[in-house]
């Protein structure tokens, strides 16, 4: 039996490795995220009628359907189908567009947030809707929503440790870590070391958006 | 070269829902002129400023702007806002921009003008409202009366051939009034052809060429300062005039 610590030293590459992997995972999951919401939730509020649906059944769909069971459907589903899909395409995918629809019903909530006033002059300069939207309201929806933001960016990345355990199975931090415990049956050490690993990711997360939230508040 | 009319409103209806706002308005504007709306509140005034640059939709009735109709919707109304400025009551200045870049936006978004050049221009405009030390401020460092010249200098950025004035003084304490009326009192004296909501008769008495006297959805009486203030026809203007002078 070795201690903690030892624990840590002697499967660092296992460790660091699915470190590695869940970073990569939540990095490039946030970037799709931030992406596809903030253009689902432009969809809910311009003022075209089949764009709202468009981003309604979006957010429907992919907020209503638990992620394990979207990871099998991508997954499993798609390659049934003949779709020959990656673990990393299922996994980022899945994770990406679920936590989209959560930021996009974020972002809405900012959207209303702006007000009118700020539209019409917007556009008694002459900008167009889509520009008033993107130099003008959305700017100001994502300031108003930075802790809203946060809030889902920490919980995508503990969700990130579902793409692990399921079906999909990335080699990720959980995933790796189950495998260190399978080898040494130490379950308490091995565990620690994989809430650390997480805790690293959320906190650092969570330093960000709190930097991004002084830095960029609106005084109104 | 260019004759007529620079707006020209032909028989404009508007309602919101059952109540009636703008009932039957025939309004010409000559290039230059400097024009006062005045009437009791909710009588329809900020409603057909609106309208003019098509920010509201009318429901019949035809509304000219240089010559082009103006239609809520569709490609052309852009171009027509970009040579229409507009002042709100509230400024609503952008929050999230400095002062620079308030005035900047629309000429780098909407014109074709370089950083440099609109900048240059930003500052000319700044100084020309008295407030050349602000542009690098955010707008909630700013007072009422400051905030407005900047909402005044950014509508003037594009260049326009017409201001629209919805009540710029009515959100602001008394002795920052002056300070905006004098920026706009400059503007008329210059030349630009303007619209003007307000309740300052000082203002109107003194810059403008014509008052137009709106009550109910209807232009009730129009005429110069003289004519409006001193020979009154209609009983409604009358009324009007004695409440606003005499209180």
């Amino acid at each position: 039996m070795s201690g903690l610590w030892e624990v840590l030293t002697e499967h660092l590459p296992e460790f660091s490795s699915g470190f590695f992997v869940t970073f990569r995972l939540v990095a490039i999951s946030f970037v799709i995220a931030m992406v596809v919401g903030t253009l689902v939730a432009a969809m809910r509020v311009a003022p075209v009628r089949w764009l709202n649906v468009v981003g309604g059944v979006y957010v429907e769909f992919f907020r209503n359907i638990p992620l394990l069971v979207l990871l099998i459907i991508a997954f499993a589903g798609l390659r049934r189908a003949g779709v020959p899909i990656n673990g990393w395409v299922a996994g980022i995918g899945s994770l990406g567009l679920y936590t989209a629809s959560y930021i996009a019903e974020a972002l809405r909530s900012g959207v209303f947030a702006v007000g009118r006033g700020q539209i019409d002059a917007a556009l008694s300069l002459g900008l167009s809707y889509p520009r008033t939207l993107r130099r003008i309201v959305l700017p100001q929806a994502f300031r108003t929503v930075i802790p809203a933001l946060a809030s889902l960016i920490i919980a995508m990345i503990k969700n990130s440790a579902i793409v692990g355990a399921s079906i999909v199975a990335l080699p990720d931090l959980l995933k790796e870590s189950r495998q260190v415990q399978a080898e040494t049956f130490q379950t308490n050490e091995v565990f620690f070391w994989a809430a650390v690993g997480y805790l690293v990711l959320t906190l650092t997360a969570t330093l960000a958006f709190r930097y991004f939230e002084s830095r960029f508040q609106i005084r109104r | 070269m260019q004759d007529g009319h620079l707006v020209q409103l032909d028989s404009v209806r508007k309602s919101f829902g059952d109540n009636l706002v703008l009932d039957d308005i025939d309004l010409s504007i000559d290039r230059g002129a400097a024009i006062v709306v005045a009437g009791p509140s909710g009588s329809g005034k900020s409603t057909m400023l609106r309208c003019i640059n098509g920010l509201e939709s009318i429901e019949s009735g035809t509304i000219r702007f240089d010559g082009r109709p103006v239609k809520s919707s569709g490609r052309e109304i852009y171009g027509i806002r970009a040579q229409i400025g507009m002042v709100f009551q509230q400024f609503n200045l952008f929050p999230h921009m400095t002062v620079l870049q308030n005035i900047t936006l629309a000429p780098l978004e909407v014109g074709d003008a370089g950083r440099e050049p609109s900048e240059r221009r930003a500052r000319d405009l700044l100084e020309r409202v008295g407030i050349p030390e602000k542009a690098g401020d955010y707008p909630a460092d700013l007072s009422g009366g400051q905030q407005q010249r900047v909402a005044i200098a950014r509508a003037l950025a594009v260049e326009p051939k017409l201001m629209l004035f919805d009540e710029p003084t009515s959100a602001l304490d008394p002795e920052m009034i002056r300070e905006v009326l004098d920026v706009m009192r400059d503007l008329a004296r210059e030349g630009m052809t303007m619209i003007v909501v307000t309740h300052e008769m000082g203002f109107a008495r003194e810059v403008c060429d014509r008052i137009v006297f709106i009550d109910e959805g209807q232009i009730v009486e129009q005429g110069t300062p003289d004519e409006f203030f001193n020979h009154t026809q209609s009983e409604r203007a009358k009324e009007f005039v004695d409440k606003i002078i005499h209180h």
